[in-house]
C-alpha cells in the first residue's frame, strides 16, 4: 500500500517537473505603439499610475509579472486571463477600435469599475496596488468622461 | 530515493527561473506585425449613406431589430434571464446577417454597427443575473440600434425612439419600441412609464 502511494507521488512530481518546461511566451513589449490610448487621448500622470497598476496587467502588451509566474501551472493561468483581458480590451492597441467603439470600451470601463467588476477581486487579492479606493475610481471616471468628450468632438 | 526527488525539484526550478528570455523575442515579432496592420481611424461613426432598397438586407435587419425587441421586452418586465436569452439571439442575428447584398459603403456602415452591438449583445447574454450591468450595454446597444435603423431601416414595422432622462445614473437614454406608449426597459417596474417618445420611424 505504501509502495502504491509512493509510486502515484513519483509519478505526480515527475509531471510537476515536466510542466515547469512548458513556458508561454511573455506579455513584455517594451514598445509603445501609435495605437496607444495615451497617443490618442491626453492621461494625467495620475490616471496613468492607476491604469498602470489596477489595469495593463491584463489590459495591455505590458505586465509587469510576479515571481510565482515561473512555476506551472501559474504561468498558464496568468496567460490565459491575460489572453482573455487583453481580447475585451488592450490599452495599447486603444486606436486599432473604431470610434463607435472607443466611446463604447471607455463607458464600459467606467461602468465596470464603479460596479466593481474590475479590478478582479481575485486579481486585488494578490496586488495590493490594484486595490482602488472611492476617491481613486472617482479620479478614472472623472478622466474617462474627459476623454470619452475629446473623442467624440475629435471623429 | 528522497534526494533524487529533491535534486530534480531543485533542477526544475533554476531552469525553469533563467528560461524567460528567449520568448521575448518571438513577442517582439508579434507586435511589429501588429503595427503595420494599424491604421488611422478615420471612420465617421455617424456617416449615413442612404438607405437601402434591397429586400435580402431588409428581411435580415427585421431578424435583427425583432431580437432587439425581446431583449427590450424582457428589460421592461426586469427580467435578467429572458434578457440574457435576447441578447444572445440578437449576437446570432448579427452574425447570421448576410452582407452580400450590401453596397461597400453599407457594408462599412453595418460593420462599424456591427461590430459594438455584437460585443454588447454578447454581454448581455452572459451577465444573466446581474440586471444592472445587462443595462448599462443595453445604453450603448440601443443608440448602436438607432444609428442602424437610421441606415437600414425599420425593418418592415413602424418603430418609435423613446427617451427616459432618469435612466443611465440621471444621464438619460434612448431606446428603440414597437409600441407607442411608454414602457420603460431602464427602470422597469419601478417607473415603467418614465420617458417620452421622440421619433416615430415609419
Amino acid at each position: 500500500m505504501r509502495r502504491i502511494v509512493k509510486k502515484i507521488l513519483l509519478v505526480l512530481l515527475i509531471v510537476f517537473i515536466a510542466i515547469q518546461f512548458i513556458r508561454p511566451a511573455r506579455n513584455v513589449s517594451n514598445q509603445v505603439l501609435p495605437t496607444d490610448i495615451s497617443k490618442l487621448v491626453r492621461i494625467p500622470d495620475s490616471v496613468q499610475l492607476l491604469l498602470k497598476n489596477a489595469c495593463y496587467d491584463c489590459h495591455s502588451n505590458k505586465t509587469q509579472y510576479p515571481w510565482y509566474v515561473n512555476i506551472q501551472p501559474m504561468g498558464w493561468l496568468m496567460a490565459n486571463h491575460i489572453k482573455q483581458g487583453k481580447s475585451v480590451l488592450n490599452f495599447s492597441e486603444f486606436g486599432n477600435y473604431s470610434a463607435r467603439k472607443q466611446l463604447s470600451k471607455l463607458t464600459g470601463i467606467a461602468n465596470s469599475i464603479k460596479d466593481n467588476i474590475m479590478p478582479l477581486s481575485s486579481y486585488k487579492w494578490m496586488h495590493k496596488n490594484a486595490r482602488i479606493g472611492k476617491d481613486e475610481k472617482a479620479i478614472i471616471i472623472k478622466w474617462i468622461d474627459q476623454s470619452k468628450d475629446s473623442l467624440s468632438t475629435k471623429n | 530515493m528522497k534526494s533524487i526527488i529533491i535534486s530534480l525539484a531543485i533542477a526544475a526550478i533554476t531552469f525553469s527561473a533563467c528560461n524567460s528570455s528567449t520568448d521575448k523575442a518571438t513577442e517582439n515579432k508579434s507586435s511589429a506585425t501588429d503595427t503595420a496592420q494599424t491604421k488611422p481611424q478615420t471612420d465617421n461613426a455617424t456617416a449615413t449613406p442612404p438607405p437601402v432598397a434591397e429586400t435580402k438586407a431588409i428581411i435580415s435587419i427585421k431578424e435583427i431589430v425583432t431580437a432587439y425587441l425581446l431583449l427590450k421586452n424582457a428589460f421592461t418586465k426586469d427580467n435578467s434571464n429572458d434578457a440574457a436569452t435576447a441578447g444572445t439571439s440578437l449576437e446570432t442575428a448579427f452574425k447570421t446577417f448576410d452582407k452580400t447584398a450590401l453596397s461597400a459603403d453599407q457594408k462599412k456602415a453595418f460593420e462599424d454597427v456591427e461590430d459594438d452591438s455584437r460585443e454588447h449583445a454578447e454581454h448581455i447574454g452572459k451577465n444573466g443575473g446581474n440586471i444592472a450591468h445587462q443595462r448599462e450595454h443595453f445604453v450603448m446597444l440601443s443608440k448602436d440600434m438607432a444609428d442602424l435603423i437610421k441606415i437600414f431601416g425599420n425593418g418592415g414595422q413602424t418603430l418609435y425612439k423613446d427617451f427616459c432622462p432618469m435612466a443611465n445614473d440621471g444621464k438619460g437614454a434612448i431606446w428603440i419600441s414597437e409600441v407607442k406608449e411608454i414602457k420603460n426597459p431602464y427602470l422597469g417596474s419601478k417607473m415603467p412609464t418614465c420617458g417620452t417618445m421622440k421619433e416615430e420611424i415609419k
